[in-house]
């Protein structure tokens, strides 16, 4: 190609040479009535769901965000300094989310931004964040491949978890394998993931299913599945809609186990519906409350003192708690807010001690290197722990994403580097 | 005292086409207070600091898509459901565009095919009714599950079969649109970022208002209020009346379209949940709100609903926005604006009588 | 197997048959209450995902309050029936004449009730289950209680049918809603009327919600996932609440099972709003309407 792709910044000095804004920039960045904006302490922005789509994931994750401030604040506080909280409701909503990284960046003047449930909503706001070179945590578990100079995406990736269950199931239970997935991004990506690892333990895929968000009847799919008899079904599936299927699935005495990523750790399923729905599901976590280690008990219990009323705290609330001490921890080693040197800070390489146990940053790549396990729900709805591994986030090295030598804010995905999927 | 009077002359003279029996504002307050509210937007960032900008550019690259509403609906009965299709479809054109011409080439052509291609399509929906005999509530019904289909067909576009050259359509995801608001050719061009976006923004309402506003005072406009009044009449009168509708929601869709690429370009990215059932809700909320027969109305109050809704940060706001919307419909009939309208107009007239009967003057030129 | 002997086809059929009446069930009880309210009344009703809401609302909480499943559907109808009278005697009662405003109406009663819900009850519900097990045939298997709920779809038309064509209230509610000024002439009660029909259609919606109860994940979103299924489905139907609830119901679910054995469940989806575009265009008045059209030009014929 002979025309040179612009980069945001260059457009961006292109723009100053136009009029208006030229004339705006002779204005103090306030304006002549605006205050200088934000408060005169650190603060954070926390954007977390309670209305709307995702606000059965996004409460617990917006508690534990604020407990872990408090007890900063109560410890002395980060650089002796007490940390105050910009937290509006984003209500699951796109454009809220955009409007509010835009307040909580231009006028809160955050130090650091925990935001988003969704993937999508993860890259609304993704442009801004760059534009501003905003210091980002998004503790969801997602697809993967995000590769972004200041965004530390410190949740599980499809790959962690898949990693962690896909083996696992092939050895128990046999290699057919049925893959039903949410028909979108981090489903379809995670579908790449399972065919990737069936390959590599010669297993087979004898069917799979994308299914739309929103999907409520699976009738059809069951069948389809009782057509194949696998010997296990890899199940993304995603939102309150597809939990249908695991009651559809007991009326239909559908009892071959699902190796999952999706169910139980976030939307607590095996709590809010009536056993057997769940028995015999196998997931991939870094996290559930359900894990009886010290560290685990000792945090849900502080959750649920600060919360009597909270119905779950999942395994995204876990995240947004150990990256908030993560980044009191890097702002304390830094010795200062300013955002460029405490992703410097972080890109040397940290370790925290989480509820989940001690995990430590991959400075290259931005991820976690997690203790993923297989919580196993058996058909009381009891939780058990199968195995543990401590799985690094491997996918962006292989690609080559290295930030600590070069930045970027891309995002990979599996297809664009493996064949056959 | 004869150069005032000539600048009186040709403030009327300018005021002439933007005037007539189908708009509501036409007296010189009603222009003052145009003047003063663009004014206002003006300096706005100067007040408050190019920062503070950047989501009213939002709400009214929103004010934008609901003027298309306003002006099928409330001047030619076309109650469409289907506007953020038309501003979804070009948001993502403009996307497609520029991410496989990354230059101010590319920018250019993006706003150009962008806008056609909504524009087109909004045609073709529009033939495809009208002259199917589709009337009434299935338009709206028709216009609303087209939008719902580009919703359910674009969440599936996760997969990497789904790229059109260099361009990802990115599914539930959605697609991160780098190209600016640009014009120019190859590498030399004016781009419009920040500030400079709120400003084209603005500009774009101000002049399509204008325009609107001339355009349903002239011919045409009259024969889309007959159409809109009594169809069967209007045809009798040898009006074209399908043509009519067709040309309107065709219209209306290019404003969608240019609203869709300042969207897009507005955030950088754009993804399905825009043509879902509350996206395409809230054009017809904020025209019922503000007046659908008043494009002043409408803008108002998109802005003024956005505004508000931002500010609402606690679990309460859905349930303070919704009892509003209720309260609002039920108390003013037809919107805000003619209320106001209504309200300025008897001010006047108490007045004028009071000035009358002080034995002063008559007062000068009163509204319509 | 001892099934040996029956050929493959016809456990496919049989597998399309139920996955039929699955999306029959769902397609007729998501529309019954708004064919009355939206069909009959013309009340573009968008708070009614948000009646269904309240029906399961009101079964889930009352079956954990220790009612049986029955009586707690019973209640759920009944709670909702009361909240649809009181809104349509304060908000509803004032827009008749202005059929788009209620519209923005019922969208704000739609936020209302979405947030109260949310509020009052938290994100979610201890799901209620009935496990009632699955009928199974060769390979496949259908839930018994879906199978079910198509069952009740046709007991619900029926009833409706006897009420709207033999019993006082439904000839004058008929009356009313075609004309009301004559009506009024003829000494009927139109606001009664209004507010009686209003009930029934919010009674209805009630009864989905209930009978979705088990069969559901009931959250403050649920009313969601039955909007948009039935306003297509009494466009495509028509005004005639008992013949294009019927017709359209089955329309779309045979379109929805077949595409969905075709292509899986994302062709189906679409497919079901491809058909209602392709109806308005052709049937502009829905599948009634082109019906009383070709009765009319028959009998003119004649």
């Amino acid at each position: 190609m002979s025309e040179q792709r612009l980069s945001r910044r260059s457009v961006i000095a292109g723009s100053s040479v136009g009029l208006v804004s030229a004339a705006a920039g002779c204005i103090e960045e306030g304006g002549l009535l605006g205050g200088g904006g934000g408060s005169d302490g650190p603060i954070i922005g926390v954007l977390e769901d309670r209305s709307g789509e995702f606000a059965l994931n996004g409460e617990s994750k917006w508690q534990a965000t604020l407990m872990a401030i408090e007890e900063i604040n109560a410890d002395g506080g980060v650089l002796g300094e007490e940390v105050e909280v910009y937290d509006p409701d984003p209500q699951s909503d796109n454009e809220r989310y955009q409007e509010l990284t835009r307040e909580a960046i231009n006028s809160e003047q955050v130090d650091a931004l925990w935001a988003a449930y969704s993937s999508a909503d993860r890259e609304a706001i993704r442009p801004i964040v760059n534009d501003h070179d905003q210091l980002y945590f998004y503790t969801t578990q997602y697809e993967g491949g995000v590769c972004d100079e200041t965004v530390f995406p410190v949740g599980a990736t499809a790959r962690q978890q898949l990693g962690a269950v896909i083996p696992w199931m092939i050895e128990e239970f046999g290699d057919e394998i049925y893959i039903i997935n949410a028909d979108y991004n981090f489903g379809n990506i995670s579908q790449d993931w399972v065919r990737l690892l069936a390959d590599e333990e010669g297993a087979e895929i004898v069917g799979s299913e994308e299914i739309p968000l929103g999907e409520t009847d699976f009738a059809s799919t069951i069948n389809d599945i009782q057509a194949e008899d696998p010997d296990f079904i890899a199940s993304m599936l995603v939102g309150s809609d597809h939990e249908n299927f695991y009651d559809q699935r007991a009326d239909n005495e559908l009892d071959i186990p699902i190796g999952s990523s999706t169910t139980m750790a976030q939307g607590y399923e095996h709590e809010r519906l009536d056993p057997p729905g769940l028995a015999d599901i196998y997931v991939g976590v870094n996290y559930m409350p359900e894990l009886e280690t010290e560290a685990s008990e000792e945090f849900t219990d502080k959750f649920y003192d600060e919360y009597p009323d909270a119905e779950y705290v999942n395994q995204e609330a876990q995240n947004n708690y150990f990256s908030v001490y993560l980044w009191k921890e890097a702002v304390e080693e830094a010795g200062t807010f300013d955002q460029d040197e405490v992703i410097a800070q972080l890109e040397s390489g940290m370790e925290v001690d989480a509820p989940e146990g001690t995990i430590e940053l991959d400075p290259a790549t931005h991820h976690m290197t997690h203790h993923m396990r297989i919580g196993h729900s058996d058909e009381d709805h009891n939780i058990t722990f199968d195995e543990e591994q401590y799985i690094e986030p491997s996918f962006l090295h292989e690609v080559g994403c290295d930030l600590t030598e070069e930045s970027e804010t891309t995002q990979y995905e599996p297809s664009d580097f493996y064949d056959g999927i | 005292m004869s150069v005032k009077s000539s600048i009186g002359v040709l403030a009327n003279r300018l005021r002439e086409p933007f005037e007539g029996p189908n708009t509501i504002g036409n007296t010189n307050g009603f222009w003052i207070g145009f003047l003063l509210t663009v004014l206002l937007f003006a300096i706005y960032p100067i007040l408050f600091g190019p920062y503070a900008a950047l989501n009213p550019a939002q709400f009214l690259v929103f004010a934008l898509l609901a003027v298309s509403l306003t002006f099928i609906w409330g001047f030619c009965g076309i109650l469409s459901f289907g506007q953020v299709a038309f501003f979804g479809v070009a948001g993502y054109t403009f996307g497609i565009v520029t991410i496989n011409i990354p230059t101010y080439t590319g920018a250019t052509l993006g706003i150009i095919i962008a806008v056609a291609v909504a524009t087109a399509f909004a045609a073709v929906i529009g033939y495809f009714m009208f002259y199917g005999g589709v009337r009434d509530v299935y338009v709206t019904i028709l216009t609303l599950v087209v939008a719902l289909v580009l919703h359910t067909f674009m969440e599936q576009t996760a997969g990497s079969q789904w790229t059109i050259g260099e361009a990802h359509l990115g599914g539930y995801n959605g697609m991160n649109v780098p190209q600016d608001l640009a014009v120019g050719f190859g590498e030399t061009g004016v781009a419009f970022d920040g500030v400079a976006h709120y400003y084209v923004v603005l500009f774009t309402l101000v002049v399509t208002y204008l325009l609107l506003r001339a355009v349903v005072n002239s011919r045409f406009g009259y024969a889309m209020v007959a159409t809109r009044e009594d169809e069967a009449r209007t045809e009798m009168f040898g009006y074209n009346t399908t043509f009519i509708k067709l040309a309107a929601f065709t219209v209306g869709g290019a404003i969608a379209g240019i609203s869709g690429v300042l969207f897009v370009t507005w955030g950088a990215y754009i993804n399905p949940s825009q043509f879902e059932l509350v996206a395409a809700t809230m054009p017809v909320i904020y025209a019922s709100i503000g007046g659908r027969k008043s494009f002043a109305g409408t803008i108002l109050a998109a802005v003024a609903i956005q505004y508000l809704e931002l500010q609402l940060t606690g679990e309460w706001a859905f349930v303070i926005v919704g009892s509003l919307l209720v309260l609002i419909i039920l108390t003013m009939p037809d919107g805000i604006a003619p209320r106001v309208r209504n309200l300025v107009l008897a001010v006047g007239e108490w007045r004028s009588n009071r000035d009358r009967s002080g034995q002063s003057p008559p007062a000068e030129e009163v509204s319509d | 197997m001892s099934t040996d002997t029956i050929p493959d086809a016809v456990y496919v059929v049989l597998r399309i048959f139920f996955e039929f009446t699955h999306s029959f069930g769902l397609l007729v009880l998501a529309t019954v209450g708004l064919a009355v309210i939206f069909g009959m009344m013309g009340i573009i009703n968008l708070a009614h995902g948000e009646f269904i809401l309240i029906g399961a609302y009101g079964t889930t909480l009352s079956f954990h309050a220790g009612l049986p499943l029955p009586l707690a559907m019973v209640t759920g109808v009944a709670v909702t029936t009361v909240v649809g009278l009181i809104l349509e005697r304060t908000v509803i009662r004032h827009l008749y004449d202005r059929l788009l405003d209620s519209m923005v109406a019922t969208f704000g009663l739609s936020l209302v009730i979405i947030q109260l819900t949310r509020i009052l009850f938290g994100n979610t519900t201890n799901n209620v289950s009935l496990s009632m097990g699955s009928i199974s045939y060769g390979p496949y298997s259908s839930g018994t209680y879906r199978i079910l709920l198509a069952v009740i779809a046709l007991v619900v038309l029926a009833v409706l049918y006897w009420v709207f064509t033999r019993t006082k209230f439904g000839l004058r509610a008929r009356a009313t809603m075609q004309d009301a000024e004559t009506a009024r002439a003829m000494g009927v009660n139109t606001d009664r009327m209004y507010m009686l029909t209003f009930g029934l259609g919010a009674a209805l919606a009630g009864l989905t919600g209930a009978l979705f109860t088990p069969a559901f994940t009931v959250d403050p979103e649920i009313g969601s996932e039955f909007l948009v299924e039935s306003f297509v489905t009494v466009v495509v139907g028509g005004p005639s609440v008992l013949i294009g609830t019927s017709l359209g119901g089955a329309l779309l679910g045979t379109i929805d099972a077949m595409f969905t054995w075709i292509g899986g469940s994302f062709l189906g989806e679409i497919m079901i709003l491809i058909a209602a575009i392709i109806a308005i265009r052709i049937m502009p008045e829905g599948i009634t309407g082109l019906l009383e059209d070709w009765r009319q030009k028959r009998r003119e014929d004649e």
